[in-house]
């Protein structure tokens, strides 16, 4: 397949725009173009080890897990799912994109637990999927959470559309942990309406090639967008998070931070693009993204692009790539603490400040766990 | 416990050291004084290994050691502390966590017990109070936020805290106001003992008021030029860096002579 074909399929968009969105990524999708898929298989078995990584006891009794892209009831708990919220989904086809709708009209004082597994089958294996998330009013929790198992290739793709009415609040934690096998297109779009909230925390670990392209439009007056995001990546790993919000009506604002690692030969992208739309007047758009190379070989390429059409703009941004400060390194080294530990302190404390909008104590706990062998840096 | 001798250090290939040669007693305190670019803080971050600093001659043995052969936390283990002229503030590395992680960091290279959080929160609030800091301090992250004040007595603090042998502080007087002066003399006195050593690097004879060394040496140019007792660095505030290079020019002159 052409890897112009494959981006159709992932969604539409200005073919020119796309190329030029894919262009630090390219590569990895033409190599992945170049390989044959086969559907892959709804009723894929998961191993006791599999289960552990999402089993959280946390989420028991709020957890729905989808095998490549179709809703299991038999991996899934949902004995103690608030009554605001409401899951629906088709059943599942043989090669239908397969479709979820998930409608919240109050609030839930805990996540709701979505799992998404990429289970490898005999041969490289594909799968695609559709989520519809709907919150009317009230605040409500996700965690979407996805899941590569090593293996043959997998290559996953989720569309997912959010609409956040009046008032009400999604808070919303995305963990991909995926294998070096596999690969995910994510697409999110989000419409925000007047004094909606969007608060999301992305936390993007392993892939073969994982790709993010987030839209927000903040629609309604004084909407409000904070993003908050952290990759680390090692090996042949390769990220790419595209971001696109708009301001469109008055008194809008979003609040963009994003820490990415990268070590061995690892790639990571980040793009943060905010346009202010004309008569978005008082809109409020910060973005700063920060990011960390640990090996010579590794890269990491970030843009923050700002367009600005209204007048009353309060408006920053900012990025950079850089390495370990080496005083930090040596003033944690002159009190006692050796080499290997220091760096996991400063990579750790560097990667952490991305995870200030998690409420959950037991949630950033998990996260702090997935992240710490990522921070090692043995090979520095 | 420390014993220098003829140490050439080069830094980004310029000689900043130039056979420097110091020997120290545990319970000894040694002022270093000298001008601007004389080689002072290089002296230092050279004892406390830092990289960057080529050693192209000489030794520095302490406590029997080749101290140059040493890692940096190593070096911390062994009881070397440096006071940094500096203090690095480090965003989101809390400093309790720091500390107790050196703390234990060092005592297990020792073979000694760690510390567990009740033990380490005792022996913190002792420490504190010498040095006039606020607890809340600890729930910050590293140096972040402090004043240039806090940032140097939280220096001392942690020597406090860490209890080395061989203790060196790089210019800790600097930026400091009168009362600040006073609390960090007050810390290095109450730390003075018979087994334990300090080096205070100074540009000003002010500090030495406060902690009355035994020994003043003067650094000029890379190497020692003049030591003396405390009274050196009173008439060293009296005639100014000048007269001892005068003296030294003399001293050349007839050296070249004879």
């Amino acid at each position: 397949m052409a890897a112009a074909a494959l981006l159709e399929e992932f969604g539409p968009a200005d073919a020119r725009e796309r190329d030029e969105s894919w262009r630090y990524s390219r590569t990895a999708l033409r190599a992945l173009a170049q390989q044959e898929f086969v559907t892959a298989d709804v009723h894929a078995s998961v191993d006791a080890a599999l289960r552990e990584r999402f089993a959280w006891t946390q989420t028991d009794g709020r957890r729905a897990v989808f095998v490549n892209g179709v809703f299991s009831a038999a991996h899934s708990d949902l004995n103690a799912i608030a009554a605001s919220v409401q899951l629906r989904h088709d059943a599942a086809g043989d090669d239908t994109e397969h479709r979820a709708h998930l409608a919240i009209n109050g609030d839930c004082a805990e996540p709701l637990h979505l799992v998404y597994l990429g289970l490898p089958g005999a041969a490289p294996c594909r799968w695609s999927a559709v989520l519809d998330i709907a919150v009317t009013h009230g605040h409500a929790r996700l965690i979407e959470h996805h899941l590569g198992a090593a293996g043959s290739d997998v290559l996953g793709a989720l569309r997912s559309r959010m609409t956040i009415g009046a008032g009400a609040t999604l808070h919303l934690t995305a963990i991909c942990d995926l294998a070096d096998s596999t690969s995910l297109y994510h697409r999110g779009d989000a419409t925000l309406a007047e004094g909606a909230s969007l608060l999301t925390t992305h936390v993007l670990l392993g892939g073969r090639l994982q790709r993010h392209d987030v839209g927000v439009a903040l629609a309604g007056a004084h909407s409000r967008f904070d993003s908050r995001g952290v990759f680390a990546l090692r090996g042949r790993q390769h990220a790419d998070t595209h971001m696109d919000i708009r301001h469109v009506a008055r008194d809008t604002a979003c609040d963009v931070l994003w820490r990415g690692i990268a070590d061995d030969r690892s790639r990571g992208i980040f793009h943060g693009a905010i346009t202010v739309a004309k008569g978005a007047d008082g809109a409020d758009a910060q973005l700063s993204n920060r990011n960390l190379l640990l090996s010579a070989l590794a890269e990491i390429d970030t843009q923050p692009a700002l367009e600005i059409h209204a007048d009353e703009v309060k408006a920053a941004h900012g990025a950079t790539v850089g390495q370990l400060d080496e005083r930090a390194l040596f003033y944690l080294r002159s009190r006692g603490i050796d080499v290997a530990e220091a760096r996991r302190m400063l990579v750790g404390a560097f990667a952490a400040v991305a995870l200030d909008r998690v409420e959950q104590p037991w949630l950033r706990a998990h996260l702090g766990a997935l992240l710490a062998p990522r921070v090692g840096t043995e090979n520095a | 416990m420390l014993k220098i001798e003829n140490l050439h250090v080069r830094v980004a290939g310029k000689e900043i050291l130039k056979g420097l040669s110091l020997t120290m007693n545990p319970g000894e305190v040694h002022a270093i004084m000298g001008p601007n670019g004389a080689g002072k803080s290089t002296l230092g971050n050279v004892l406390a290994g830092r990289e960057g600093y080529e050693v192209s001659a000489g030794t520095v043995k302490y406590a029997g050691a080749d101290l140059l052969e040493l890692a940096p936390e190593a070096r911390a283990a062994a009881g070397v502390f440096l006071a940094f002229q500096y203090p690095v503030e480090i965003p989101g590395v809390n400093n309790t966590y720091f500390l107790r992680a050196a703390l234990n960091a060092q005592r297990k290279v020792r073979g000694e017990p760690e510390l567990d959080s009740m033990q380490f929160l005792k022996r913190v609030r002792e420490k504190l109070a010498v040095l006039h800091l606020k607890d809340e301090l600890l729930h910050r992250a590293v140096n972040e936020g402090f004043s240039g004040g806090e940032k140097k007595r939280n220096e001392i603090f942690q020597m406090a805290l860490l209890e080395p042998k061989l203790a060196i502080l790089d210019e800790t007087d600097s930026g400091l106001d009168i009362d600040a002066l006073k609390m960090v003399a007050d810390g290095v006195n109450a730390m003075r003992d018979p087994a334990r050593a300090f080096v205070v690097i100074t540009h000003y004879q002010r500090l030495l008021d406060y902690i009355v060394p035994d020994f003043v040496h003067v650094l000029a140019d890379g190497r020692i030029v003049e030591s003396g007792d405390a009274g050196l660095a009173h008439k060293l505030e009296e005639h100014g860096y000048a007269w001892i290079a005068e003296r030294k020019l003399g001293h050349g002159v007839s050296a070249g002579a004879a």
